[in-house]
C-alpha cells in the first residue's frame, strides 16, 4: 500500500501530463472546427432533454440567443436584419411586433430525444414557430409556454413525461410530439383527460388509430407505400424486400400494409424484421437480397440507415435492385453521408413539400427557423411537421376567446379543425371528428438522390392503403376537405 | 435450409472485432484485475476524433493514428487517475467504476458530436474478391488477420517478455508481487496502454463495419465482454474463439425469420452456454462450495 501511495506521488507529473494531452487532443478537434456548424455547437440532444420554455428562455439559452443574434447582425447590415425580421413577425400569429405579456398558455410535446437516433425536430420547427407567436402578440396577448419533454424511447418514461404534461403542467394540448413509443403509451391518458395531441412525426401505428390524436405526417407505412408504388408504377418492380425494425406496431404494420396493397396486383413482399441495434449490417442486406427482390424499402431513420447502404455498396448491389425509402431518408445531410455511390440510385417518398421549396408556407418555415429558433435546428421534413402542427394550434386558438382559452375550449375547437389549406402538404389538414383513425396527409412526392442532393422527381400523387377506406369515405361525404 | 455461407463469412470479420475487443479486455483484466466497461465508449471517442479531423480533409492516416491516440490517452487517464485509488476495492466495484467512466464518455460524445448521419469509411473497402457468394472487401481480411496477428502477438508479448511475466505475476497475486519489488503502477500502465490502443483499433475498424454512432460503439463492449467470458477471462485463444463464434451465430441466425430480429441475444447464448459447460461437473451447494 505504502509502495502504492509513493509511486501516485511519485507519478503526479504523468498523470498532468496524459490529462494535458486529453485536453490538447479534444481542443485540436474543437479549434479546427471553429467555422463549421457541424462541429461542437451542433449538439441539441442536451436542449432537449430539458424543458423548452417559448414564453421565458432560461439564463443560458437568452444569452446564447443574443450571442447568435450579435454575430448575425455582424454578418449582415443591420437594415437588411431588420427587414428579415419584420418579413418572418408578418408570418406567424396577429403580426404586431409586440411580445405577448399576458398569462402564459402552457402547450406540451413529448420527443424522442435521446436514444438510438435525436427524433425531436418537429418539436424544434413548432418552438419556433411559438416564438414568432410571442414576438407578435402570442394567442391574443397571451404568450405559448411551449414544454418539450424527452421520452428517451422508453414507454415508462413516455408515460411519466406525458402525467406530468397533462396532470401538473395542466397544458391545453400537446404539439409537434416526436416519438417511436408515446403514442401506444399514452394514448388512453390523452383520451380520458380530453386533451388533444396534434402530433408532427407520428411513427408507430397508434399515432393514427387513436382517438385524441391527429398527425400531420403520413407515418411510416403511407410513406413506404407510396415509395413503392411509385417503383411498381416506374420500374415495373413486382417483389419487394421490405426491412424495418423491430419496434411494437411498426414493422408488422408497415410491410403488412404493402402486402395488403399488393396482393390483387401480383406484388409479393419479403419482411426483413431486424433490431436496430444490431451489429452486423451486411447480415442483414444480404437477407434481404437472398429473396431476389425487385426493389428493397429500407424503412429507419436515416442514421440506422447508412450503415446498411454502406453494406450494399460493399456488395455492389446498387445496381442490381432499386433502393427506396420512406420520408425518414430525406435528411440533408444523409446524401453526402452515404457517398455518391448512391447518387441517382436511391428514391424516397417525402410526406411534406419539398425543404427547398419556394412555397410560401415553405418559405415561411425556413424564414421562421432563422429568425426564431436556433442554426443548429434541422430544416428537415419531421421540422416542417412539427411546424405545420404549430401553425394548425395557433390558428385555431387565436379564434377563441382569450379569457376562456382552457383545455376544453381548445379540445373542441381543434376536433372541429377542418380543410385546413397549407402548401406544406399536397392536400388539406383536418382533425376528423368522432373518427379513431386520423391520417389527413395520404399524398406524397417523390425525390431522388443526384449530385449529392436529393432532387424532386414527381408532383403530388395519392397513396393507395386499402386502410385509408374508412378516411376517404369520410371525406367523400364532404365538410372535411375541399 | 438456407445457403448460410455468405453469412458465415461475414460474421467472421464482425466477430473478428469481438475477439479483438475480448483480448484487449483480458489483458487488462489480467495485470489489473478491472473489468473494463469503459473499453466500447473509449473505442467510441477515438472512433469519433478520427471522423472529425477527417472532415477537417487531414490525411486519413493522421486521423487514424490521432483516434487510436485519443483511446490510449483516456485509457492511461483512467488507468493512471482513477484506477490506483481502487485498486483495492472488490473486482465488481472497479467494473461499476468504468461504467461510470463509460457514461461519461458516453455523454460527452452525445453532446459533443449530435446524431447527425454520418460514415466512416476507410479505403479498403471498395477493394474486395467475392468468396463463397459474398464480397469480401480487403477492411474485413484486415479485420480477421489483424485479430490474429494481434492475439499471437500479446500472446507471445505475455509469454515471452519480461514484461509478460510481469503482468502474469500481478495477476496472479498482486499483493505478492509489490512486495517482491515489481513496479505495480507501471506494470499496469502498460496494460492499459495496449488495453486503449486495442479500443482505439476495435473503434475505428466497427465505425467502418458497422455504425459510426457512440451508443453502438459504447455497447460493442457487451459482446467483447461475452467473448472474454468464454476465455474465462484468462485465455486469449478462447476470448478469440468465443469472439469468432459470436459473430458467426449472430450472422447465420439472419436468415431464419423466427430467430432472426432476437439474433443480438447471441452474445448472452454464447457466454451463458460456455459458463454452464465450464462447470459442467461442478456441484453448487447452499455452503457455498463447489
Amino acid at each position: 500500500m505504502f509502495n502504492l501511495r509513493f509511486a501516485l506521488t511519485h507519478n503526479r507529473r504523468s498523470q498532468l501530463l496524459i490529462a494535458l494531452l486529453i485536453v490538447m487532443m479534444l481542443l485540436l478537434a474543437g479549434c479546427f472546427g471553429g467555422g463549421d456548424s457541424s462541429s461542437a455547437g451542433d449538439s441539441g440532444t442536451t436542449a432537449d432533454t430539458a424543458e423548452e420554455s417559448a414564453a421565458e428562455p432560461v439564463a443560458g439559452e437568452e444569452e446564447a440567443t443574443e450571442k447568435e443574434a450579435a454575430a448575425e447582425e455582424e454578418a449582415m447590415p443591420k437594415e437588411e436584419a431588420q427587414t428579415t425580421e419584420a418579413m418572418a413577425n408578418t408570418l406567424c400569429g396577429l403580426g404586431t411586433g409586440e411580445a405577448a405579456t399576458g398569462e402564459p398558455i402552457n402547450v406540451g410535446a413529448v420527443v424522442g430525444a435521446t436514444g438510438p437516433d435525436d427524433f425531436s425536430s418537429a418539436a424544434k420547427g413548432a418552438a419556433a414557430y411559438f416564438n414568432c407567436v410571442n414576438a407578435n402578440g402570442g394567442i391574443n396577448g397571451r404568450p405559448i409556454n411551449y414544454i418539450v419533454e424527452d421520452d428517451g424511447w422508453d414507454p415508462e418514461q413516455a408515460a411519466q413525461v406525458a402525467a406530468k404534461l397533462v396532470n401538473d403542467d395542466k397544458v391545453v394540448a400537446l404539439v409537434g410530439n416526436t416519438s417511436f413509443v408515446e403514442c401506444a403509451a399514452n394514448a388512453q391518458l390523452y383520451e380520458d383527460e380530453n386533451v388533444i395531441v396534434i402530433t408532427g412525426v407520428g411513427v408507430p401505428r397508434e399515432c393514427f388509430y387513436s382517438a385524441n390524436i391527429a398527425p400531420t405526417n403520413q407515418g411510416p407505412r403511407l410513406s413506404n407505400l407510396g415509395v413503392i408504388q411509385y417503383a411498381y408504377e416506374t420500374y415495373g418492380a413486382r417483389k419487394f424486400a421490405c426491412m424495418a425494425p423491430n419496434v411494437p406496431g411498426m414493422a408488422e404494420w408497415i410491410c403488412d400494409g404493402l402486402a395488403a396493397w399488393g396482393a390483387d396486383k401480383g406484388v409479393t413482399i419479403e419482411p426483413v424484421f431486424f433490431d436496430p441495434a444490431t451489429m452486423d449490417p451486411t447480415s442483414l442486406i444480404l437477407q434481404a437480397v437472398s429473396s431476389e427482390p425487385d426493389a428493397i424499402t429500407i424503412s429507419t431513420p436515416a442514421g440506422v440507415a447508412i450503415p446498411l447502404f454502406g453494406a450494399a455498396e460493399e456488395q455492389d448491389l446498387r445496381d442490381k435492385y432499386h433502393w427506396l425509402g420512406p420520408t425518414s431518408l430525406y435528411d440533408l445531410d444523409f446524401p453526402a453521408a452515404v457517398g455518391s455511390y448512391w447518387d441517382g440510385y436511391l428514391d424516397a417518398e417525402i410526406e411534406l413539400v419539398n425543404t427547398d421549396s419556394t412555397s410560401p408556407d415553405n418559405q415561411a418555415w425556413l424564414q421562421i427557423l432563422d429568425e426564431y429558433g436556433t442554426p443548429d435546428d434541422p430544416r428537415d421534413s419531421f421540422s416542417q411537421a412539427g411546424f405545420l402542427a404549430a401553425k394548425i394550434f395557433v390558428a385555431t386558438a387565436l379564434e377563441l376567446d382569450p379569457a376562456s382559452l382552457d383545455r376544453d375550449t381548445v379540445t373542441e375547437a381543434l376536433r372541429g379543425v377542418t380543410n385546413f389549406k397549407t402548401d406544406l402538404m399536397c392536400g388539406s389538414w383536418y382533425f376528423g371528428p368522432d373518427l379513431d383513425t386520423h391520417n389527413a396527409n395520404h399524398a406524397g412526392r417523390i425525390v431522388s438522390q443526384v449530385d449529392g442532393g436529393w432532387e424532386t422527381i414527381t408532383d403530388c400523387f395519392e397513396i393507395e392503403d386499402p386502410d385509408l377506406a374508412p378516411i376517404l369515405d369520410m371525406e367523400a361525404q364532404g365538410g372535411l376537405i375541399d | 435450409m438456407p445457403n448460410l455461407s455468405p453469412f458465415f463469412v461475414t460474421g467472421l470479420a464482425v466477430g473478428a472485432i469481438y475477439a479483438l475487443s475480448g483480448v484487449g479486455l483480458v489483458v487488462l483484466y489480467r495485470a489489473s484485475g478491472v473489468l473494463n466497461f469503459a473499453y466500447g465508449a473509449i473505442g467510441a471517442v477515438g472512433a469519433l476524433l478520427a471522423w472529425q479531423l477527417l472532415q477537417y480533409e487531414l490525411p486519413e492516416t493522421l486521423a487514424w493514428l490521432a483516434g487510436i491516440g485519443l483511446a490510449t490517452l483516456l485509457s492511461l487517464g483512467y488507468g493512471r487517475m482513477v484506477a490506483p485509488h481502487l485498486a483495492y476495492r472488490d473486482t465488481v466495484v472497479k467494473a461499476v467504476a468504468t461504467l461510470g467512466f463509460a457514461l461519461v464518455l458516453l455523454g460527452f460524445s452525445r453532446w459533443y458530436w449530435s446524431d447527425d448521419p454520418r460514415q466512416f469509411a476507410i479505403p479498403t473497402d471498395t477493394i474486395g474478391v467475392s468468396m463463397l457468394g459474398v464480397r469480401v472487401t480487403v477492411t474485413r481480411m484486415i479485420a480477421f488477420s489483424m485479430t490474429l496477428l494481434i492475439t499471437i502477438g500479446v500472446a507471445l508479448f505475455l509469454t515471452r517478455t519480461r514484461l509478460g511475466l510481469l503482468m502474469r505475476a500481478l495477476a496472479n497475486n498482486r499483493d505478492l508481487s509489490a512486495l517482491l519489488g515489481i513496479q505495480v503502477l507501471q506494470v499496469e500502465t502498460w496494460a492499459w496502454f495496449i488495453s486503449g490502443v486495442l479500443a482505439g483499433i476495435s473503434g475505428l475498424m466497427l465505425s467502418d463495419l458497422v455504425r459510426l454512432d457512440a451508443i453502438v460503439l459504447t455497447f460493442m463492449v457487451i459482446p467483447a465482454m461475452a467473448a472474454a467470458v468464454v476465455g474465462r477471462l484468462r485465455s486469449l485463444w478462447g476470448t478469440m474463439i468465443g469472439g469468432l463464434l459470436i459473430g458467426v451465430l449472430e450472422a447465420v441466425a439472419t436468415p431464419f425469420q423466427v430467430i432472426s430480429p432476437y439474433r443480438s441475444v447471441a452474445p448472452f447464448v454464447v457466454a451463458i452456454i460456455v459458463i454452464l459447460w465450464l462447470q459442467r461437473r461442478r456441484v453448487i451447494t447452499f455452503a457455498g462450495g463447489t
